[in-house]
Parts: C-alpha cells; sequence; structure tokens
C-alpha cells in the first residue's frame, strides 16, 4: 500500500460505508415512519397549545424525543439480533431488574409505579421491556426448536413472557402488560404452534377475565383497581355514562364525531382547545386528530399504519435468520396491537386500558422504544438485503 | 412435531448465501397475521366512518352543547293595574340564596349544605340533588330558596365566610300595593310543577323560572313574562370562560303591563259590600261580579272569603297550608267557580222562554194565589202570599211563583224528548247558562242546566229508579223559579242580565282591558273582538221584563223596593232578587242581579250570598253599595231592607 493511495482510498472507504449503511434501507418503511412522527410532532404541539405547562412544554420534548429516537434507531439497524438473542437470558435478568428497581424507587404517578427518574426526565423499562421480551422470546423459541408443538415448549415461553409482563402489570401497568402478551402470541404463532394451545390459552384467559372482573370481586377479592375496571368496561355501558372512564370514552367519541368527514382543522376543534379531551397528547391523540382532521385524516394515518404494518410483514417474510423473522414479527404484532386498541379505545370500540399510539403519543419512553423496534425491522431487512446483494 | 420452521442450523448467522427461513407453513402464518392486521385496521375504519360520517351532526351537537353555556338573565314580570291606572301587581326584590355549583365541589358541597339545609327548612339530600343537577349548567347558579327572610339574610350576610359557594341574588318578586284587593282575579306566581315541565320547555322555558299560577298572571303569562336574556359564553372542560367576550348576547325584555277593566272603586266597594254582607248575616262564602252590560267589561270580581296573595311570595310553609286546608276555601274564587241555584233570579229567563213559546204575553193575567196543585201535587208561594189576578210584570215585581208554576206547566207540556226540544231549558242556554263564559280567567265552570237527558244520566245506575232518571213535570215547575238541579255561577248571572239590559245581545265577559309596553304605548287590546251573539227575544218581550225588573226594584210591594225605591232619576235601578235553596235545607241563598241606570244601563251587577236569607235581605244592599260607588250616588240612598222574595 502507498501512502498516495491512502486519501482516495479512505474517502471512497468513506463512500462506501454510507453506501453499504444505505443499501437494501427499506425507504418506504423509513418515510411512513418520518411521516407519522413528523405528524406526531405536529399533533402534540396543537393538542397543548391551552395546557398549563406552556404551548411549547410537550411539543419541545416530542421533538427532542423523536430526534433521540431516530439516533436510537440508527443505532438499532446495526444490532445483530442473532448474537444478542444468545444473551436473552441476560436481557431478561436486566429487563426484570430494571422493573424491580421502578416499583422499589419509582415515582407514584397516576396510582402508577412505572417510571425511574432520569434527570427532567422519567424512564419507563417496561416500555423498552417490550422489544426486550421479543428478542429473549425469540432467542429461546429458536434454541428449542425441536420441542415446538410440546406443551412444555409452549408453557416455558409463556413462563418467560408471563414473568416480566405479571410484574409490569403489578406496577400497575394492565396494558404493557397485554403488549408482552401480544408479543408472546405472535411468537408462538410463527413458530408454529399448534392450535390447539391456542384454544387452551384462549379458554384460559376468558375465564382469567371472567374471575379478575366478576368472580374474585363478588368473593371479595380484588385484583384490579376500582378505576381499572371501570376504564376496561365502560366502552360496554350506556352512551353517556357518568364515571371517569365513561366521561373519556364519551369526549373522545364526541371529539372524534364532531369532526365530521374533514375535521374541523386545528383551530376549530373545541373540544381539543376547550380540554374536554382528557389526556389529548398521549392516550387519546388519535381524538384530536379525529377532531381536527376528520374522516379524511384519521383515515390517512390509519393507512400509514397498515403501510408499517406491510413492510414489517414484507421485511418477516424475507428475513435472513429464525430470530430475525421472528423478532420482526413480534415488532409487527406489538405496533399493530397498540395501534387497534388505542385507536378502538379512541372510537369506543376498545376498553380504555392506557396503551400509547405507537409514533403518535406523547411520551419518551414508548417513543424511543418504538424507534428502536422500527430500527431493529430496518436492520433486519437490510440484513437480508445485504446477504442477496 | 410440526414446526414451521427448519430445524436449527449450527450458527445463527448465516455464513455465507441465503439461509431460507420462509417454509410454506410461515408463509401461512405470517399472511394470516397480516389478514389479521388487515380485518382489524378494516375495522377500525368502519367505526371511524360510522362516527364521523354517519353521526357527525350527532357529535357535533354534542360538541356544541359541551363548549358552549347559556346564562339566562330572568326579566321583570308586567305589571297590572285596573282600568283607572292603579296598580293591583308590581314587582319588589328579594333575596334568593343560591349555590354555585362550580364553586362548591367535591366534600365541601356536602358539608356546607348540610349546615344550611335546616336553616332553610330542607333536607341535606334535597339540596344536594338540586345543586347536583346544576353541574350541567356550571355558569349558572342554583336556587336554594327563594324570597329568604330578613332574619336569614342577616345571618347569612354575617357568615359569608361560613358558606363558601353560597350567596345571595337579588331577584323579582310580586308585590300587591293594593293588599288584597281583587286576590281572586290576579293569581300569583309560583315555580313551574313537574307536571307542567313538558310542555313549558317546547315554549322556551328552562324549567326554573316563576309562571303565573291562576288568575291573570295565569292568563296572561306569555305578556306579562317578557323574554329572558341569554348570554352565550364558550367554556373549556372546566366550565371556565375562555374569554370574557359572548359567543351571543341578548339582554332581557322586561315583560308588558296589563291594564284590566276593573274599576278601582266599584271593585273596593264590591268587596266592601261582600264582606259586609258576610258579616251581618254570618255567610260563609259570597261571590260578586260588576259588569259593563254594553261590553261584557269586568268593571269588579269578587268572592269572599279572600285572602292576602302577598302569602304566595313569602311561601311560608304554615299560612300556605293554612290557606289551602282552610275549610271556608277562600282560594275558590266563587264568582266564577262558585255554584248555586238561581232562585227567583232566574224568572226573567222563564218570562223571555213563555213569551217566546207564546204561552203568555205581557198581558195574560192569571191568577197568583198562596198555593195551585198541579199534577197531584201542591205548589206553594213563598210565604204563601196570594197577589190576585196579575199580568207578567206585576209577577216579576213581586216574585210570584204560582205564576210562574203555571207557565212553567204550559213550557213543561210544550217539551218534547223524543224530539230532544225544552224551551225553558233551551231558553237558559240562550242566555248563557249551562255553559262557560268564555271570561279570560282560568278556572271557569260551566256549572248545569237540568234537562231530561242529563237527569238520565245524573241518575244512571242501579242505584237509582226509573222514576228518579224520569223527567218530571215537577222538575221543569221547580226549574222555572230557578230551583231544583239548576246551578250557575254569579258570573253567568250577570252576562244573562247584562243581555236584557243591553237590548238583547249577550257579551263574552273580559277582565283584561289592554297591554302596555314599558314605555305606556298599548300593543293590544284584549277586550274587543270577543264574540257576541242576539238573545233573538221580541222588542215587546225584553221591555216587559225589563219593566217587571224595573218595577221589582221601584214600584210599590216590589221585592226590592224597600233598598233601591229611593234612589233618583238618572241612577235608577231594575233587578231581582233571589231567594236559593241549597237542597241540603239549610239557609237559603240569597241573590241579587240587577242593572243601572235604568235608561241607558252602565252596570250590571249580580250577587250571591251565601245562606245570606233573602235576596233583597243581604245581596240586594251589597248590589246597592257597588252600584252607588261605580255611578257615583250616595250609598246612604240605598234602604234597609225588608224580607221579601
Amino acid at each position: 500500500m502507498t501512502t498516495t493511495m491512502a486519501p482516495s482510498r479512505q474517502r471512497s472507504g468513506a463512500v462506501d460505508r454510507i453506501r453499504s449503511a444505505v443499501a437494501g434501507i427499506d425507504w418506504v418503511l423509513l418515510l411512513a415512519v418520518v411521516a407519522i412522527s413528523a405528524f406526531s410532532i405536529f399533533m402534540v404541539g396543537r393538542a397543548t397549545v391551552n395546557d398549563a405547562a406552556g404551548p411549547r412544554f410537550y411539543l419541545d420534548r416530542q421533538i427532542l424525543f423523536t430526534l433521540t429516537g431516530a439516533v436510537l434507531m440508527l443505532v438499532a439497524m446495526r444490532v445483530n439480533l442473532d448474537r444478542m438473542a444468545r444473551w436473552g437470558w441476560g436481557l431478561w435478568g436486566g429487563l426484570l431488574g430494571a422493573l424491580a428497581v421502578v416499583y422499589l424507587v419509582g415515582t407514584a404517578t397516576r396510582g402508577a409505579n412505572s417510571w425511574i427518574d432520569v434527570g427532567p426526565f422519567n424512564l419507563q423499562p417496561s416500555e423498552i421491556g417490550k422489544v426486550m421480551v421479543a428478542i429473549v422470546l425469540a432467542g429461546i423459541a429458536v434454541e428449542r426448536l425441536e420441542d415446538v408443538g410440546t406443551a412444555r415448549f409452549t408453557l416455558f415461553l409463556t413462563v418467560v413472557a408471563a414473568v416480566p409482563a405479571v410484574v409490569v402489570f403489578l406496577q400497575p401497568d394492565l396494558g404493557t402488560s397485554l403488549v408482552y402478551g401480544a408479543v408472546l402470541a405472535a411468537i408462538l404463532f410463527l413458530v408454529g404452534v399448534p392450535w390447539s394451545h391456542f384454544a387452551v390459552a384462549g379458554s384460559i384467559m376468558a375465564i382469567m377475565i371472567l374471575a379478575v372482573l366478576w368472580v374474585l370481586p363478588n368473593a371479595g377479592v380484588k385484583v384490579l383497581q376500582d378505576y381499572q375496571v371501570q376504564r376496561l368496561t365502560a366502552f360496554i355501558g350506556a352512551e353517556r355514562d357518568s364515571s371517569d372512564a365513561g366521561y373519556q370514552l364519551d369526549q373522545s367519541k364526541t371529539a372524534i364525531g364532531s369532526g365530521g368527514a374533514v375535521g374541523k382543522g386545528p383551530d376549530g376543534a373545541t373540544q381539543s382547545s376547550g380540554n374536554f379531551i382528557p389526556e389529548h397528547h398521549t392516550d387519546f391523540i388519535f381524538a384530536v386528530t379525529g377532531e381536527m382532521f376528520g374522516f379524511v385524516g384519521g383515515a390517512l394515518l390509519i393507512l400509514l399504519y397498515a403501510l408499517v404494518l406491510w413492510r414489517g410483514l414484507r421485511t418477516m417474510a424475507r428475513a435472513s435468520s429464525q430470530v430475525d423473522m421472528l423478532v420482526a414479527g413480534a415488532i409487527v404484532a406489538m405496533i399493530g396491537f397498540q395501534v387497534f386498541v388505542n385507536i378502538g379505545m379512541n372510537v369506543g370500540i376498545m376498553p380504555i386500558t392506557g396503551i400509547p399510539l405507537p409514533m403518535m403519543s406523547y411520551g419518551g419512553s414508548h417513543t424511543l422504544t418504538t424507534l428502536i423496534a422500527i430500527g431493529l425491522l430496518l436492520g433486519i431487512n437490510q440484513r437480508r438485503s445485504a446477504i442477496r446483494g | 412435531m410440526s414446526t414451521g420452521l427448519p430445524p436449527r442450523r449450527g450458527s445463527n448467522r448465516p455464513a455465507g448465501g441465503w439461509a431460507p427461513t420462509l417454509t410454506p407453513k410461515t408463509a401461512v402464518r405470517i399472511a394470516i397475521l397480516g389478514g389479521i392486521a388487515l380485518g382489524l385496521l378494516g375495522l377500525l375504519l368502519i367505526r371511524l366512518w360510522f362516527l364521523q360520517v354517519i353521526n357527525a351532526e350527532q357529535y357535533a351537537e354534542r360538541a356544541d352543547g359541551n363548549r358552549l353555556r347559556t346564562v339566562i338573565t330572568q326579566p321583570p314580570r308586567g305589571n297590572i293595574l285596573t282600568r283607572d291606572g292603579v296598580p293591583l301587581v308590581t314587582n319588589t326584590t328579594g333575596e334568593n340564596l343560591v349555590a354555585r355549583p362550580r364553586e362548591l365541589t367535591g366534600e365541601r358541597r356536602r358539608q356546607v349544605l348540610a349546615k344550611l339545609a335546616p336553616k332553610i327548612g330542607e333536607t341535606l339530600p334535597a339540596l344536594m340533588a338540586k345543586v347536583n343537577a346544576g353541574d350541567n349548567q356550571p355558569l349558572q347558579s342554583v336556587v336554594l330558596a327563594r324570597n329568604i327572610d330578613p332574619v336569614l339574610y342577616r345571618y347569612l350576610a354575617e357568615r359569608r365566610r361560613d358558606f363558601p359557594g353560597i350567596s345571595l341574588e337579588e331577584t323579582y318578586l310580586r308585590s300587591y300595593p293594593e293588599g288584597q284587593l281583587a286576590a281572586h282575579l290576579l293569581g300569583s306566581t309560583g315555580p313551574i310543577t313537574a307536571e307542567q315541565i313538558k310542555d313549558l320547555r317546547r315554549r322556551g322555558y328552562a324549567g326554573d323560572e316563576t309562571i303565573g299560577v291562576d288568575g291573570i298572571e295565569q292568563q296572561y303569562e306569555s305578556v306579562l313574562r317578557g323574554t329572558p336574556g341569554r348570554s352565550v359564553v364558550e367554556v373549556d372542560a372546566a366550565g371556565e370562560p375562555l374569554s370574557r367576550q359572548y359567543v351571543s348576547s341578548r339582554s332581557p325584555v322586561p315583560g308588558r303591563d296589563v291594564r284590566l277593566s276593573i274599576d278601582s272603586k266599584t271593585q273596593i266597594a264590591l268587596e266592601a259590600a261582600l264582606a259586609e254582607a258576610a258579616r251581618v248575616t254570618g255567610a260563609v262564602g259570597a261571590a260578586g261580579v260588576a259588569l259593563n252590560p254594553k261590553t261584557g267589561e269586568v268593571l269588579a270580581l269578587g268572592s269572599f272569603p279572600t285572602f292576602s296573595p302577598q302569602t304566595f311570595v313569602t311561601r311560608k310553609e304554615k299560612p300556605v297550608s293554612a290557606l289551602f286546608n282552610d275549610p271556608d276555601r277562600p282560594l275558590n274564587d266563587r264568582a266564577i267557580a262558585g255554584v248555586y241555584p238561581a232562585g227567583s233570579t232566574f224568572k226573567a229567563i222563564t218570562a223571555a222562554a213563555a213569551l217566546r213559546a207564546g204561552i203568555i204575553t205581557p198581558d195574560t193575567q192569571l191568577e197568583s194565589p198562596s198555593s195551585i196543585v198541579l199534577h197531584k201535587q201542591r205548589f206553594r208561594n213563598f210565604r204563601e202570599n196570594s197577589h190576585g189576578v196579575i199580568d207578567l210584570a206585576y209577577a216579576m215585581r213581586v216574585s210570584s211563583d204560582t205564576y210562574f208554576y203555571q207557565v212553567a206547566d204550559d213550557l213543561w207540556r210544550a217539551q218534547s224528548e223524543k224530539n230532544d226540544v225544552y224551551p225553558l231549558q233551551a231558553e237558559a242556554r240562550l242566555f248563557g247558562l249551562g255553559d262557560e263564559t268564555g271570561i279570560d280567567l282560568p278556572g271557569e265552570v260551566p256549572a248545569n242546566v237540568p234537562d231530561p237527558p242529563w237527569k238520565k244520566r245524573a241518575y244512571a245506575g242501579p242505584d237509582y229508579t226509573d222514576f228518579q232518571r224520569s223527567w218530571l213535570a215537577g222538575d221543569t215547575i221547580q226549574l222555572s223559579v230557578g230551583q231544583g238541579f239548576l246551578q250557575v255561577t254569579p258570573l253567568q248571572m250577570a252576562v244573562a242580565y247584562g243581555a236584557i239590559a243591553n237590548g238583547g245581545t249577550l257579551h263574552t265577559p273580559t277582565v283584561g282591558f289592554e297591554v302596555r309596553d314599558p314605555n305606556g304605548r298599548v300593543v293590544q287590546e284584549l277586550s274587543k273582538g270577543r264574540p257576541t251573539r242576539p238573545l233573538g227575544v221580541s222588542p215587546t218581550a225584553l221591555e216587559s221584563i225589563k219593566q217587571g225588573l224595573y218595577d221589582a226594584a221601584n214600584a210599590e210591594l216590589g221585592t226590592s223596593t224597600s233598598v233601591f225605591g229611593a234612589l233618583p232619576e238618572g241612577v235608577k235601578v231594575a233587578g231581582k232578587t233571589g231567594t236559593a235553596e241549597p237542597g241540603d235545607g239549610g239557609e237559603d241563598h240569597s241573590w241579587f242581579v240587577g242593572y243601572a241606570p235604568f235608561d241607558d244601563p252602565s252596570i250590571v251587577v249580580s250577587i250571591v250570598i251565601e245562606r245570606g236569607g233573602t235576596g233583597a235581605n243581604a245581596a240586594a244592599p251589597a248590589v246597592c253599595s257597588t252600584m252607588a260607588a261605580n255611578l257615583e250616588f250616595d250609598p246612604d240612598l240605598c234602604g234597609d231592607p225588608v224580607a221579601s222574595r
């Protein structure tokens, strides 16, 4: 090698690096995610202009979260999931440890002990746990592929997911623990667990729901807090329920419905500006969207999510390893489940479970988590392209 | 064992080449996952369509209901005045005790209301319910007690700090400068009842207003009420106004004044006369009406015993329930809702019927013995007087019963149940009896003119025999002298005699005269355009009846000559006494109906004194002193009564 060649080689090395970094990126997925995130920043800003914290408080933070998330997304793209999955038990232990710390030193907010203060921000380990559980389960499943189909395999994976899920449930954060369940179900489903296991799991779920909501309370054992039960059952109830949960639901539906076909625009959205929509920047940001931009806006947003899910499924089908495939599938399930449950509760067809709308709702931990998950998807797609190419 | 994945390979990282992880089975499962995602997102879109396109309007309304709050300001009610400008009902202000739901939240609401409840004689649950209901309209204060008394006012004013969220709000109250005068006419104002609320909501009431209850207050509610002010404010979820500006604002428009046709002097005199007659005779009740016979306008209308309308402003429980439970029923307006047999005052109508049917002419001479036997039954003259052979005018003058018994017998013969022809009853109905007069006051009763079909209905059922149900000659004979089943109100008799006085036109009586706006401009004439009806009695027949009525009050042996005989020319009275047997064996009701001046009548007065004895005894002097006030002659010219029929 000669020194005269060095600059040129260095330059070409840098170009190559950028080229290789960019090669195989799923631009459609990336564009959809950028679009949703940009819209999120706009909506969080508009929804909170009248808030006591100041017109830019949430907006600035959401911008910061999104930018941080973008950096983490780029990092996640480079993560080797197969290697990471080998450390599955370590991740699992780390997650449980973090959850335990939260439980011990966490700040009580709205009756929930789910975050750790980090300077001005607070971290919710249960959020990043969604992705971690996906990787852990994928790794374990792939390690024990010979056992797929046995009850032992299914039970084992279920327990692995259930331990953190129960801890999260006890925080209490019902919604997030349900997301863990969705991740587990997706991995079991994709790995090929027989239908009969799902039937049994479904029956057990039904019995548990009955027990938690009806049998045990009647027997004097309170599993859920009153407000949780109310939130879960409000969507079945009367149109104008006077309970807090009923009020939330009613106001959310009123906001969305009054938006009409094309919406009232950001300035005419009285339900949002008058503070009628509770949690208008987090759980009920879809209601604000629906009021401001009507059916057109809401449908476009749903189509963007459909795009994300489709690219996720496509990535899964083209994954270069089993771990990649399972993680991709778990991420699609995680995002899809949250989108459906969140929008579903905004429009009054799902219970209020406190699940954020991925990439839209205000919030640091969940924005970071979703963008990391997207980064993993992009990475999986890219690796496969690299192999092919 | 079945698995969607190929067996695990040695290394997770494919060392080289493409590792096919996608088996057909996995592909199917991915497709299923995609299908589920598609289905669920489709479900969301459908739901969104349902909310935003199909039901958008409903939710838009709901959103407006959320953000817009209406603050209502009640206007003062219109005044009620007499025709000559004496205010009978005006407004004053009082203090309502109100709660502001927005400042009285959580546990504090219960604490404050619990302290307050015993002070205003309410129960805690009732107050809680009131304030809780106000949560929907947080800018509108909730009235807890109306027009609180000064003692409570001072107590609360001194302890403002102990009752946060509670305040005193000025309110309009009805005031009665003339005290009890015309109490029955006026009615009162009160809260809207649960039964009324639905109907009133449709007419633009919010439900917490006070409205006219009974009398003129009820009849002319729409005029007196005014238009409430309405300011629409945009608020946020906490009920906090978003800006100081109103979305829309309309000031309250005060109610309009109603001027009655009542003449204050006549009204005062009538009520005084009723009270005096009751005092003299010990009557529990009395009532009277004075009309202008040419127009039907009511000059005075009174009922005894009376009450103080102020009782319904103060709304103290004891006096109010005392009024409602009083056995003498002071709240009952006997002038329009009291029913009595007409007694001999009915003879004018019997005369008209007989003249119309050709049974008699004004000159027909009949013997008037002390008693006569008709249909094997003896009918006696009053006090068994006998008057010899007399004509119609003379029979009216002395109020001969036997004369009219004979006439009635012929009227009975002229009736036909088959053809539904009843000359005497038809005449009574032509004179407006047996039906509401249509006066602009609520609560009027039709009373009753009995006829054979009525008797069949009244005596229907197994408790009565066919004989009891059948209409007998005796029934017509009793009716001819205003006894038996006949029921009339003092107002009906005034209207009937008004028609005689004015030459044969039956007027619909009116109390409301005109509506004036707050500037005094007349905006509506209430007494004009009301239906009238000709009696169709021939002029000669009417003349002879009038002559009889004149003689009864002025000629020798006239039943009320002792009372009216001394009145000077120009205020000569024509009228008929009545002594009505109540049918329960008790003391007779005393009637007098008459008009004056005889030549050009401008007032007709009808008065009944319950159990006042003979007509000349109690009722005639009351009519005389009422007329004295209206026609401005000296009431001392009214003579002392001599008992006669």
